[in-house]
């Protein structure tokens, strides 16, 4: 589902990632671990093209990323595949929370609106926020607007989900909720790259672990070997 | 153009008060040996012109006048340039009499001290060589376009003279200066245009394709205006206008112009007096002039409201293309803002009207006004969004990317929302602003209600009550709008900033 073969990426003559190689199978967690500055979440935004890279190679959920400039199509067909959780969450701030799941849907998937707002209350109900349909997100705790990230782009049914330190700017407790959703998610046999500090995330949702130092894969392993 | 409405309401109340005020009588002016006299010189020929050979000196017969009556005096004359409709307002402040063409009413009778006769006009209409228009009397039907639209001085004898005439077929559109009707006439946008016949004599050979209708048609006099409380300066231009007269020496200044200088002697021995006009009750006036204040406060807000969303529409697509269009069209987009912004409205406006008809382009006033407006407030508007769209937080894009929508998309359902709710109290400020700007549309003819103001103090000589009445009327339409952009402000603080950029 998710293959990385020798990626390499410089910025202003600066290695931010060398000869990254790795593989995901359909099913599996991957997190990518390590210390601050050492590429990972560089490494996960070029699993959707946010970011673009000088060589190697990328397979993700059948797409294929080459070096250099994306084409926009193929970035769109890729996305519609790949869902992305930030750590600041990046909520729309003008829609209503269940607008802001409803909206992809309903704009790229061509869905009507009422069939996409059933599905963004279905996911809602599912992150347990069903009850914050009409709230604007910024009313929400760091911990809703993290579910309701999740719930908007589960709402595209992607194959693979990316998370880039998604419980990095919560509190503890709010951590836990957010924690609850992706070992949920987990279970289901969601194929998942998450990008996180968060050891007992790791150990709770992840099946592999790749640590990352200075741009440049350390080791990886099971969970049981890594953590 | 709030400091224009801002002047003119000053200059309105100083003049009221001028009474009171120490107006330059004969002794100031013989103590400071100058003759402060106005005029317009975008008036034009014969009066008052830029001279052809060295445009730094004015040359007329006006200004030969001037000299003469100054030099009878014992001082030098002095220039003092002013808008032709409004050179009275300037009596007791920065001149001492106006000498430009001004008709001898019996309203000025009332308003200011008029010197005996000097000039005696004759209103001439003209109209294009191919014009059906073959007689005066054709006006009283109607034209093959509708309504004869026919341009005049504003605030001439020519304009009050037209607009009295009920039984034509005419819609009088009124002009800053006599050589723009002309020009309009020229290019097919007026059908006719009526002013002093002197006027087009002088002009008649710049303007080949134009044609006198009859003979003029009706006329009277020019009169030197000065002010009420100068007595003593006025009875001494009386007096050396008689003798100027008397000793031969103003028929020879007129034959020197080629105006006919026996004729000009013989209608001046035969002016009759004008009879002076009766103050108007509170409630007259109003009654009189309330129905045009309302009609021109109308179209105040018909320019603002159609021309504002027009604005926006384009300044928010120049706003988008400059961030997010193709690399080429970036600097090409830049510089519609720089030009745009960099140059005045009414320069704008004037290109629209009458520079575009000269490349076959000719737009009723009303839509040049429009469009000029829309296009200058179109440059402020794609610099305000362009700012809105810069404070979205990038992480909103990049979410909006990373759903798999296209950028056009993010920018549609994300980024432009967003953008407009950041910007509405500058844009809804915007709006006020342009509301009062579309008082510059009055140079290109449209009336507004500044104009009607400043057209209707002048004729009415109401000047303090009626810019009372003008600026009840702005208040009762610009108050709505300071309520909205109030509220949209509530409406903003109430919501939390968005959140941080990742």
């Amino acid at each position: 589902m998710i293959t990385v073969a020798s990626l390499t990426k410089s910025r202003a003559s600066v290695r931010v990632l060398e000869d990254v190689s790795l593989a995901g199978a359909e099913g599996t967690v991957t997190a990518v671990v390590g210390p601050s500055g050492s590429g990972k979440t560089t490494l996960l935004r070029c699993l959707n093209g946010l970011e673009t890279f000088d060589s190697g190679g990328i397979t993700v959920a059948g797409h294929r990323l080459e070096s250099g400039p994306h084409g926009q199509g193929l970035l769109e067909r890729l996305r519609r595949d790949v869902g992305m959780v930030f750590q600041q969450f990046n909520l729309f701030s003008h829609l209503s929370v269940l607008e802001n799941v409803a909206l992809a849907p309903r704009v790229v998937r061509g869905l009507s609106a009422a069939d996409a707002r059933a599905r963004g209350r279905d996911l809602l109900d599912r992150v347990g926020l069903g009850a914050f349909a009409a709230a604007r997100p910024a009313t929400l705790s760091g911990g809703q607007q993290q579910r309701v990230a999740i719930a908007r782009a589960l709402a595209m049914q992607p194959r693979v989900m990316l998370f880039d330190e998604p419980t990095s700017a919560l509190d503890p407790a709010m951590s836990a909720e957010v924690l609850e959703v992706i070992v949920d998610l987990a279970r289901t046999g969601q194929t998942m790259v998450m990008v996180t500090h968060d050891h007992a995330l790791a150990r709770r949702a992840a099946s592999w672990v790749v640590e990352l130092v200075a741009g440049r894969i350390l080791r990886q392993g099971t969970v049981a070997e890594m953590l | 153009m709030k400091s224009r409405r801002v002047w003119l309401f000053a200059a309105a109340v100083f003049f009221s008060l001028a009474g009171a005020a120490a107006a330059a009588e004969l002794d100031d002016v013989l103590a400071r040996g100058e003759l402060i006299w106005a005029a317009d010189q975008e008036g034009g020929g014969p009066h008052v012109f830029p001279d052809p050979v060295d445009p730094r000196r004015l040359t007329g017969f006006e200004v030969e006048l001037a000299a003469l009556i100054a030099s009878e005096l014992g001082v030098k004359p002095r220039f003092q340039q002013g808008q032709w409709d409004r050179l009275p307002l300037l009596l007791g402040r920065t001149a001492d009499c106006v000498i430009n063409g001004i008709e001898w009413t019996p309203e000025r009778q009332r308003d200011y001290r008029c010197s005996r006769p000097y000039f005696a006009y004759a209103l001439q209409l003209l109209t294009r060589l191919d014009t059906p228009l073959d007689a005066f009397g054709t006006l009283a039907a109607m034209g093959p376009r509708g309504r004869w639209r026919v341009g005049v001085l504003t605030g001439s004898a020519a304009e009050t003279t037209m607009q009295s005439r009920t039984d034509l077929e005419v819609d009088v559109v009124g002009y800053d200066g006599t050589i723009d009707s002309l020009e309009q006439v020229a290019s097919g946008v007026l059908d006719a245009a009526v002013m002093d016949d002197c006027i087009f004599n002088f002009y008649a050979d710049r303007f080949s394709r134009l044609r006198t209708v009859d003979r003029p048609f009706a006329g009277g006099f020019y009169t030197i205006l000065t002010a009420r409380n100068t007595p003593r300066l006025s009875a001494a231009i009386d007096e050396v206008v008689g003798r100027l007269i008397a000793d031969g020496r103003l028929k020879s200044l007129y034959d020197r112009w080629d105006l006919a200088g026996r004729q000009q002697m013989l209608l001046l021995r035969d002016a009759a007096e004008i009879p002076v006009a009766r103050r108007k009750s509170i409630g007259e006036l109003c009654r009189d002039t309330l129905p045009l204040l309302l009609r021109a406060a109308g179209m105040t807000v018909l320019l603002s409201c159609v021309s504002f969303p027009l604005a926006v529409c384009i300044g928010l697509s120049v706003a988008v293309g400059r961030l997010y269009g193709p690399p080429a069209v970036r600097p090409v987009l830049a510089g519609y803002v720089e030009v745009l912004r960099g140059t005045p409205l009414m320069l704008q406006l004037y290109a629209i009207f009458f520079l575009l008809p000269k490349i076959g382009i000719a737009l009723p006033a009303l839509a040049a006004a429009i469009l000029g407006l829309a296009l200058n407030y179109s440059a402020y508007e794609a610099e305000v969004y362009r700012a809105g769209l810069r404070a979205v937080p990038l992480g909103q894009f990049e979410a909006a990317l990373a759903l798999g929508l296209s950028k056009w998309q993010a920018l549609r359902h994300v980024l432009v929302p967003q953008a407009v709710r950041i910007v509405m109290p500058p844009v809804t400020s915007d709006f006020i602003a342009l509301f009062k700007d579309t008082s510059v549309c009055s140079a290109i003819t449209v009336i507004e209600l500044t104009k009607r103001y400043s057209v209707l103090a002048l004729s009415t000589g109401r000047i303090v009550e009626l810019a009372v009445v003008t600026a009840l009327l702005y208040l009762c339409m610009s108050w709505p709008l300071a309520l909205l952009s109030r509220w949209f402000e509530r409406r903003l603080e109430g919501a939390e900033p968005p959140p941080p950029a990742a």
